[in-house]
């Protein structure tokens, strides 16, 4: 392996923006950095190569400089904050600092990646429609009764007893809070039979699946995992105009919506999205390592809502497929 | 004259021309009745619903009851109408291994279709598919095979006494094959990037539902893991040329995939010399009958299989198509 590929990482790019003229606009969590054309270019190769079995000379003739150009480029784009040394990743962290200065200054672009989905967009230019709201909505009250299959398992594999206590508080006020789902598709018009006897998506089974094995592999990985979803909801800024906006378009009864800032209400109430810096203010010390597996799990969380809202989108705007989904039964499929 | 219930398949779709010919699509058949049969159809077409006796629907339709008592049973045995017992404590529903193996193939087969219809494979038969696209498609396979190691181990350690020998054989068959994908990566890749990479949350849901499976129901995932059985293993003389036909394209277009698609060959050989297509035939001839629960429940694992086979396609077009960078590195304090 080459120097520079032993040397060098690539920071994750949230967004690509072509420009005026060639140039393209990338924008990682802290800042956007604007690239010419050919330097777009270099830098895309570079972040092709760098994970390769591919020698020093490849990337020169790839680039067309030679090889002190080549580090004098690397350099640049290290300043730039493009590429990192790996020798700079800390050895270790406190909990509080893990909190402050990584998963803090991630989650904002974390969260933007989890709705980024054109579904959003779709909603609430009109573009939607009711079947794809309640679609929504099934698959909410689904994740959320789920959270009996993983909250719960998280608490069983805890083992150091402050965090026990906060798993334990958490699971406790959280495990019924599928009624107000449930409440809300009754004002949609479905019947308890229908909502009971309801399966939900592979995607929606999947962000339970993923969060039980978080929950199994790292309590603080389905901490991390736990927080993000919690930092779906603590803003009404953001949440109240998409649901405003589906009553207005869709002729979804209020009713509908009430239970779901209800909710929401209760969470903030609970001080939820604040249990996962209460938790990391009880560890001493995450080495370098777990850190980056803890980080791996939050960042893979969004990825998960990201796919969830495309399954929900699929499924849903196919008028073919059954609402609600319901079970194989081989009398009458 | 039967005592039954009888219940039009929900998912059975029905085109009626003039009351004429009436076409019944379900599954990947077609039925077509013509003449006096489509009459008839079309006359009791909605009192077959599952709560109405036969006699109660003659009397509505204003036929005999032996005319309709025949047409359900035709349609019965063609899978279209199902008999449900009159009284729900007749339902003495058992079914053998054998019986459910032929109920399985015939469902999943159905099931895989939008699998084989996804449009990531034409994109990388007719060249359009990006590098990432590619590679990402080579490293989503490895993660798959090398997740035999969870749900396989998790299957076995939680088998019952019936399936154990089959589940621990196929453990000890199936352990290394993700070894297989590893060294096709490693024509491309240094090794310990290639062992810490980081699969797609589509293809984590396939394994963890497999594995969260295998922990409960020993023969449920069995039929949810047959369903990948079936995608990789072929005695059809057409759909094993069709592979070859996708890998000669995947060489001439992506020079650089020869060694991946040299490792796929490889792990598709050593699957069928451990004759794995005949395995889930031999556990269900090993099985005791099995309840409506039991089949509700391996029919519902393998239709979900599926469904997560079409994640696992939708997340490597989607995800490599949005972002270059293959493999997918794992996190770490700096890169975010």
């Amino acid at each position: 392996m080459n120097t520079n590929q032993q040397k060098y990482s690539v920071r994750r790019v949230y967004e690509t923006t072509p420009g005026k003229d060639g140039t393209v606009s990338l924008r990682l969590n802290d800042r956007v950095i604007e690239l010419g054309g050919r330097e777009h270019g270099m830098y895309a190769k570079i972040a092709e190569w760098l994970p390769t079995s591919r020698d020093a000379a490849q990337l020169e003739a790839a680039l067309g400089i030679d090889a002190p150009a080549v580090d004098r480029l690397f350099k640049t784009l290290e300043d730039a904050g493009l590429l990192y040394n790996r020798a700079q990743i800390p050895a270790s962290v406190t909990g509080v600092e893990f909190h402050r200065d990584y998963f803090s200054k991630a989650l904002p672009s974390w969260l933007t990646q989890s709705f980024d989905h054109p579904f959003w967009e779709r909603m609430t230019s009109g573009k939607g429609s009711k079947r794809l709201f309640s679609g929504w909505m099934i698959e909410l009250y689904h994740y959320t009764l789920n959270a009996n299959r993983h909250m719960s398992l998280s608490c069983a594999h805890t083992r150091v007893k402050p965090l026990k206590a906060m798993r334990a508080k958490h699971y406790a006020e959280e495990w019924n809070h599928y009624h107000y789902f449930s409440k809300s598709l009754r004002a949609l018009g479905f019947s308890n039979a229908e909502i009971n006897n309801s399966v939900p998506l592979p995607m929606t089974l999947a962000l339970s699946n993923f969060m039980r094995q978080a929950a199994r592999e790292d309590i603080l990985a389905y901490s991390i995992c736990s927080a993000v979803l919690e930092g779906t909801t603590v803003d009404r800024g953001t949440y109240n105009p998409y649901y405003e906006k589906c009553v207005e378009l869709y002729e979804i009864p209020r009713t509908a919506i009430q239970p779901i800032y209800d909710h929401l209400d209760l969470d903030i109430k609970y001080g939820h999205s604040d249990l996962f810096l209460e938790m990391l203010q009880k560890v001493e010390h995450i080495d370098a390592a777990r850190a980056g597996r803890i980080l791996e799990y939050g960042h893979q969380l969004v990825e998960h809502i990201w796919l969830w809202t495309d399954n929900i989108e699929k499924y849903y705007d196919n008028e073919k497929n059954i609402v609600p989904r319901r079970q194989f039964d081989p009398s009458l499929d | 004259m039967s005592s039954t219930l009888p219940v039009l398949k929900r998912t059975a779709t029905i085109k009626i021309n003039d009351g004429k010919q009436v076409v019944i699509e379900h599954l990947a058949q077609e039925i077509v009745l013509e003449g006096a049969g489509a009459a008839l159809f079309a006359k009791i077409a909605p009192l077959l619903d599952g709560k109405t006796s036969i006699g109660m629907i003659a009397e509505r339709a204003g036929e005999l009851p032996g005319r309709v008592d025949a047409l359900t049973a035709e349609l019965s045995k063609a899978g279209i109408v199902s008999l449900l017992p009159a009284d729900d404590k007749n339902d003495n529903f058992t079914m053998t291994g054998v019986e459910f193996h032929a109920l399985h193939r015939k469902y999943c087969s159905f099931w895989l279709q939008p699998v084989y219809d996804h449009p990531l494979w034409e994109k990388m038969i007719n060249g359009s598919a990006s590098r990432a696209q590619v590679i990402g498609f080579a490293f989503e396979k490895y993660h798959y095979i090398e997740g035999a190691h969870e749900h396989m181990g998790v299957a076995a350690a939680n088998a019952t006494p019936e399936m154990m020998p089959h589940l621990a054989r196929h453990f000890i068959e199936e352990y290394t094959h993700g070894d297989i994908y590893r060294k096709g990566l490693k024509s491309l890749f240094p090794d310990d990037l290639v062992l810490n990479s980081q699969p797609l949350p589509s293809t984590r849901a396939l394994i963890n539902f497999l594995t969260e499976t295998a922990a409960r129901s020993s023969f449920a995932y069995y039929a949810g893991n047959e369903v990948l059985q079936m995608t990789e293993n072929t005695n059809d003389d057409s759909a094993a040329k069709s592979i070859d036909d996708f890998y000669a394209a995947m060489r001439k277009h992506y020079p650089y995939s020869n060694k991946l698609i040299d490792s796929f060959i490889q792990h598709t050989n050593a699957d069928q010399n451990l004759g794995h297509s005949d395995v889930f035939m031999e556990m269900c001839q090993s099985v005791p009958p099995l309840t409506r629960r039991e089949v509700v429940d391996a029919m519902n694992v393998s239709r979900s299989m599926a469904e997560h086979l079409m994640l696992f396609m939708d997340g490597i077009e989607i995800c490599y198509a949005a972002n270059e960078n293959v493999p997918r590195l794992p996190c770490d304090l700096l890169s975010e």
